[in-house]
């Protein structure tokens, strides 16, 4: 187990680090980067020829990104054009909204998506089934963002159920008991961790009941039934836990979907986090941002895969034993 | 063009489908035969025709020019109507041609973001497959880091070390970006059709590797890569989508469903027409692909191949189950 | 159910909340501005934005300010704010005493060396504050003693003393002498100011909000409302759906239509319509991106007056604002009327001209429909701010009208930080500009069109309007400034350095329970620490204290 272990995280870090080097490419090899936005008025040859003497630009490519590497490992990302500060600064105010609204979802979306899946298997081929099949395909194909808008534009806009965007209420927060505070922040978070779960949860529970049903036809299943087990036993006891291991792969998977939709849907509710900060960077074509954001986001993923690879392991053993290549 | 847009709809509705009834009653292979037999695949197709047909006679359908601003004082968001079919926008644009000329577009970058990663996918797929050993460790390491990085954020950085990019350097992108998932199905199909006697033959008879590859495995995964092809154009329709609504995606005034909605979003009560039909346009297009997608996975049914071994079958299945639903990243 | 959910938010506070309480009496009250875009920087003279200076107003100081009657010339109706009283020791020199009461926030006293600092700073060429060409009039200022500040001045006109005290936002100069000038723009300060105002900085969280508290020793008197909020929205659509769902008090620019008719609906809004201080325009770059001369396009007078010509203003205005705006006959704003009633004509709207004038220069029609000369095309980049719906607007009606006579326009949107950064550096080819205004055209004219103006981002200059504009600052009569002022727009409409497109109502929406409220058009929250809220209005807002 250990050696499977360390080889996954080698091969994680592996992936971080050519990551990094492709980043650190696609930045110096385009012309008037790295020190100025591109759009921004051309310099005096002269100047530019001693700012980059300045900043150790005329060094071998070689050594500037062993000094990248140095930057990267003291934390160094960059400093944002249009905020005038460290853009690990940003990042580290960012970050863990995004992994809050992303958690959320998250869990929205494989509480609901289990819960109808199993329901429909239950109720294979009935009506409910069939009506749940075709909403969840509808509710699938919806563009988040529009989804998103929609939302806001009811519950918020009309209705004032929620508010219209931002993390906390600016105004009241700072002065509300911790209960307060955390209504508050259910308050917030509520219409876009909804908006990213929704989808979610209508492809989970596509998933779901394809694999409880495959699941309930197989031969243990069978057994169960011959030995006399209800039904819902059944389902729940046996086939849940089977279709169980597709599932943790198929969350491993979710965390690009809830990054590439964080990067909509924040900008949609106004929502502090990552995708928003890349969004707003690249309007003002603040790269050193929108590069910092695309480097956590690696990470964020390839780490969650790396967990999900662990949780399969742990819930799978076949995959532990050496396999023959 | 002011005529009635009314007329030409119509005959693309009929196109759609009689196309659909022609291919059904003379499907001759037992796979389209089932794919029919699921009304959701077969309505799927229809819809999915229909769009094709607006796009690809957008000129001849759509009664005004895209980016042709009316009356700016006094066609402004007018609900929809006989003249103008699903209403105008902010800008006295006529909705429905730019939903016409929007469907070029975004149904354009789609398919040709799909071309691109498929063949690309499955190239790869099928080296890594084939060859095995090397090549495939370092195919399939490139693969890993591929797949770490969510498409969108290398759009982005391609954005802000540029300027937006046009429709078709878009779909490019997209398309070199979008390949990895595609490639783990592929290699996971020619694994299996590697061991099988006819390749076995072809090697012994001294056939070259690609020649075996294009003419013997590669078929096998037809039915893989196009259930993948599906849901790729489905996935980089909203990719394109969300990137023209934040301003990253294709640029004013050339008209995609997504910057459609993007203009729209401060009329979303006062003038929901603007923002309506260009987001059921899309939901009904990925919703048509999804169905379609899964009548291709049910018609070609690959459950019924055998393999090396359970364990390796199972992983296959796997793989394939989860290849069809890795839709959405 | 959004007050449902808000009392239980405050039920929930009151059951166990950790100090502080709820606030009785009269010194409470909170009221949100929704603000638009984000601040770039609380240092006076280091920036321009609106928004940085609607909030410094209420942490620093000035010499003196105008009254309500927005009088500019001579002394009457200006109100002492840290000077108490001022004599004129002769015909070119004022002399200002200083209110011995006046506190600088962390304890100091104000004293008149940080007026000459702050004299010094502002007309400092490294640091290029907005408003140095206006004090190229006063030669000196010197602190005689701790108590007196000396102005003495080059020459006489009208508005000397207007000019003395209404640029000049003191700054402490025991805390900003050992920076350098260089360095003020980006400078920690910024981030955190300390003032002498009415209110004190308390905390900025970037992109969320800012807030002030009020400063209950000020000299003048405790403002009444105690806490003031600044919540940043992304554009002017959100900021005004905050405003009615409650989640702010207060904007000052409801700007079209549908915001006013929807603000007009909500029944806890009062509209305040003022006289408009703001006029948007397109700036064309007189000079090319890498600071030579002259703009390959925009550099003949002939091409920019075409463009003018091509667009049709008036109705693109009616398009956006409906009624509630006019097209100026140059680059002023509602406020200055006497120059509205001039002679003065908005430029005809033409294309056949326009397509005329570009095909004698030489620009012919290419295959694709753009005009072309000598292999390159006649296109450009139109830069305009994310924040703002009507200037968006603008941007695409204008980019089809351009279209429709061979330009190509490519829109390029970005938030406001970046465009005022890209506006200083002059790396844009023509940008959408909104500019709120001074009470006279002598403060704001030479900062925007006069050579040298800190201003004036398109590098536009010509001797002869620089003459008028500078015979307009020492007319001696409003008749005679009047003439001189049309004299120099006239010079400015031959040259057609801009696009100008509108001059739009004020219309403002404040809380009812909000009492007492003034609106300045040129400088909207001017009057906030006389603003009041009866206890018996009190919100849940206002009763939190922390």
């Amino acid at each position: 187990m250990a050696a499977w272990l360390l080889r996954r995280l080698v091969a994680a870090l592996a992936i971080v680090f050519a990551v990094v080097t492709l980043v650190f490419f696609a930045i110096h090899l385009v012309p008037g980067t790295p020190f100025l936005p591109s759009g921004e008025r051309a310099l005096d040859p002269s100047v530019e020829a001693a700012l980059r003497v300045r900043f150790g630009l005329d060094r071998p490519l070689g050594a500037q990104y062993v000094s990248y590497l140095g930057e990267l490992a003291r934390g160094d990302l960059g400093e944002s054009f249009s905020q005038q500060r460290p853009a690990a600064r940003a990042l580290e105010e960012a970050i863990p909204n995004t992994v809050v609204l992303a958690a959320t979802a998250l869990a929205i979306d494989l509480l609901l998506g289990l819960a109808i899946g199993a329901l429909q298997a239950a109720y294979a081929r009935r009506r409910l089934d069939t009506l749940l099949t075709h909403t969840t395909l509808f509710v699938y194909s919806l563009p988040t963002f529009w989804l998103g808008l929609v939302l806001l534009l009811v519950f918020g806009q009309e209705l004032h159920w929620f508010p219209v965007g931002g993390v906390v209420d600016p105004v009241v927060h700072q002065a509300l008991s911790p209960v307060g505070r955390l209504f508050d922040r259910l308050r917030h978070l509520a219409l876009p961790a909804l908006t990213l779960g929704l989808v979610g949860a209508a492809g989970t529970a596509r998933f779901q009941r394809a694999a409880l049903l495959e699941a309930l036809s197989q031969g243990f299943v069978k057994t169960a039934r011959a030995k006399g087990l209800s039904e819902s036993r059944v389902l729940l006891g046996h086939a849940l836990r089977n279709a169980l291991l597709p599932t943790i792969t198929l969350m491993g998977l979710a965390l690009p979907f809830l990054l590439t939709g964080s990067v909509v849907i924040e900008t949609v509710f106004a929502w502090p986090g990552m995708g928003k900060l890349a969004a707003d960077a690249v309007l003002s074509r603040d790269y050193p941002v929108v590069t910092a954001t695309t480097l956590a986001a690696t990470v964020l993923v390839v780490g969650g895969s790396l967990v999900a690879d662990i949780l399969y392991a742990v819930a799978d053993p076949r995959v532990r034993r050496e396999r023959p290549r | 063009m002011t005529t009635l847009p009314l007329l030409p709809l119509a005959v693309i509705v009929g196109c759609a489908a009689v196309t659909i009834r022609l291919v059904k009653r003379r499907a001759r292979s037992a796979a389209t035969r089932r794919f029919f037999e699921s009304p959701a695949a077969a309505a799927g197709l229809g819809l999915l025709l229909f769009f094709v047909l607006l796009a690809v006679l957008a000129p001849l359908v759509a009664p005004y020019r895209p980016s042709a601003q009316l009356d700016i004082v006094g066609l402004q968001n007018r609900p929809p109507s006989w003249r103008f079919l699903l209403g105008t926008d902010l800008f006295s644009r006529d909705v429905f041609s730019r939903l016409a000329y929007g469907a070029r577009v975004s149904l354009g970058i789609g398919v040709l973001a799909t071309l691109v990663s498929v063949t690309l996918g499955a190239a790869v797929g099928a080296a890594a497959g084939y060859f095995g050993r090397a090549t495939d460790a370092v195919l399939m390491r490139l693969v890993d880091v591929g797949l770490a990085v969510p498409k969108i954020f290398i759009v982005l950085v391609a954005v802000a070390l540029g300027r937006p990019l046009g429709p078709v350097p878009l779909a490019v992108l997209l398309g070199l970006t979008g390949w990895f998932a595609t490639s783990r199905l592929v290699r996971a199909e020619v694994l299996s059709l590697s061991e099988r006697d006819f390749v076995e033959a072809a090697r012994a008879l001294g056939a070259r590797p690609w020649r075996i590859i294009a003419r013997h495995v590669l078929p096998g995964a037809t039915a893989v890569l196009m259930v993948s092809a599906a849901l790729s154009i489905a996935n980089m329709m909203l990719l394109e989508a969300g990137l023209s609504f934040i301003g990253a995606g294709v640029q004013p005034p050339v008209p995609s469903w997504g910057n459609m909605i993007a203009d729209a979003r401060d009329l979303l009560a006062t003038a929901p027409w603007t923002s309506l039909f260009p987001g059921l346009a899309i939901t009904g297009v990925v919703l048509a692909l999804h169905a379609v997608s899964d009548g291709l996975r049910e018609a070609l049914d690959p459950q019924a191949r055998g393999g090396a071994s359970p364990l390796a079958a199972g992983e296959r299945s796997q793989e394939r189950r989860l290849g069809g639903w890795v839709a959405r990243r | 159910m959004r007050r449902l959910a808000l009392l239980a938010l405050i039920l929930a506070a009151a059951c166990t909340s950790r100090g502080g309480g709820s606030c009785r009496g009269e010194y409470c009250g909170t009221v949100v501005f929704a603000g638009i875009g984000q601040p770039a920087s609380l240092l006076p003279p280091a920036t321009d934005h609106i928004l940085d200076r609607d909030i410094y107003d209420q942490i620093f100081l000035k010499l003196a300010d105008v009254g309500p009657d927005l009088n500019t010339v001579g002394d009457s109706g200006f109100q002492p704010q840290l000077a108490d009283r001022w004599t004129w020791r002769d015909s070119l020199t004022l002399a200002f005493h200083l209110d011995p009461r006046a506190r600088w926030q962390d304890g100091r006293p104000v004293t008149a060396g940080d007026v000459a600092f702050t004299f010094a700073a502002y007309t400092d060429s490294v640091l290029d504050a907005a408003d140095r060409i206006n004090l190229v009039r006063i030669a000196s200022v010197t602190a005689p003693d701790s108590a007196t500040a000396v102005f003495r001045f080059r020459q006489r006109y009208p508005e000397m003393f207007y000019d003395a005290v209404y640029y000049l936002r003191i700054l402490p100069a025991h805390l900003l002498r050992d920076l350098p000038r260089a360095q003020w723009r980006s400078a920690a300060f910024g981030r955190n100011p300390i003032g002498d105002g009415p209110y004190r900085f308390i905390r900025w969280d970037p992109g969320q909000s800012l807030e002030l508290v009020a400063d209950s020793s000020f000299f003048l008197g405790r403002p009444h409302v105690r806490r003031l909020i600044w919540r940043f929205a992304g554009d002017l659509s959100v900021a005004v759906t905050q405003l009615i769902a409650g989640e702010a008090d207060a904007i000052e620019v409801l700007v079209s239509p549908a915001n006013i008719e929807r603000a007009r609906q909500a029944p806890r809004l009062a509209l305040y319509p003022y006289p408009g201080s703001v006029f948007t325009f397109v700036s064309l770059n007189l000079r090319a991106r890498d600071g030579s001369l002259p703009h390959p396009l925009f550099g003949d007078p002939a091409v920019r007056r075409a463009l003018v010509a091509a667009t049709d203003r008036v109705r693109m205005t009616q398009s956006i604002y409906g009624k509630t705006a006019q097209v100026p006959p140059a680059p002023i704003p509602e406020a200055w009327t006497a120059l509205w009633l001039s002679d003065l004509q908005v430029p005809a709207y033409d294309t056949a001209l326009a397509a005329r004038e570009l095909e004698r220069r030489g620009w012919r029609l290419g295959s694709d429909g753009v005009r072309q000369r000598g292999g390159r095309k006649l296109a450009f980049t139109l830069a305009v701010p994310s924040t703002s719906p009507p200037r968006r607007q603008y941007a695409q009606l204008i980019q089809e009208e351009l279209r429709a006579v061979g330009v190509a326009v490519t829109i390029d949107a970005m938030d406001n930080v970046t465009m005022q950064a890209r506006l200083h550096s002059g790396a844009y080819d023509a940008a959408i500009e909104s500019w709120a205004n001074d009470p006279t055209p002598s403060s704001s004219v030479p900062q925007m069109w006069m050579r040298g103006g800190g201003s004036n981002f398109g590098h536009y200059s010509n001797p002869a309007f620089d003459q008028w504009a500078r015979a307009a600052t020492r007319a001696r009569s409003a008749a005679a400034a009047t003439e001189a002022w049309r004299a120099a727009f006239g010079v400015l409409a031959e040259d057609a350095p801009v696009i100008v497109l509108s001059a739009p109502d004020n219309v403002a929406a404040i809380d009812r329970r909000v009492t007492n409220v003034r609106l300045r058009p040129d400088s909207y929250w001017a009057y906030v620490r006389n603003w009041r809220i009866a206890p018996s209005q009190f919100n849940a807002r206002d009763q939190l204290v922390r």
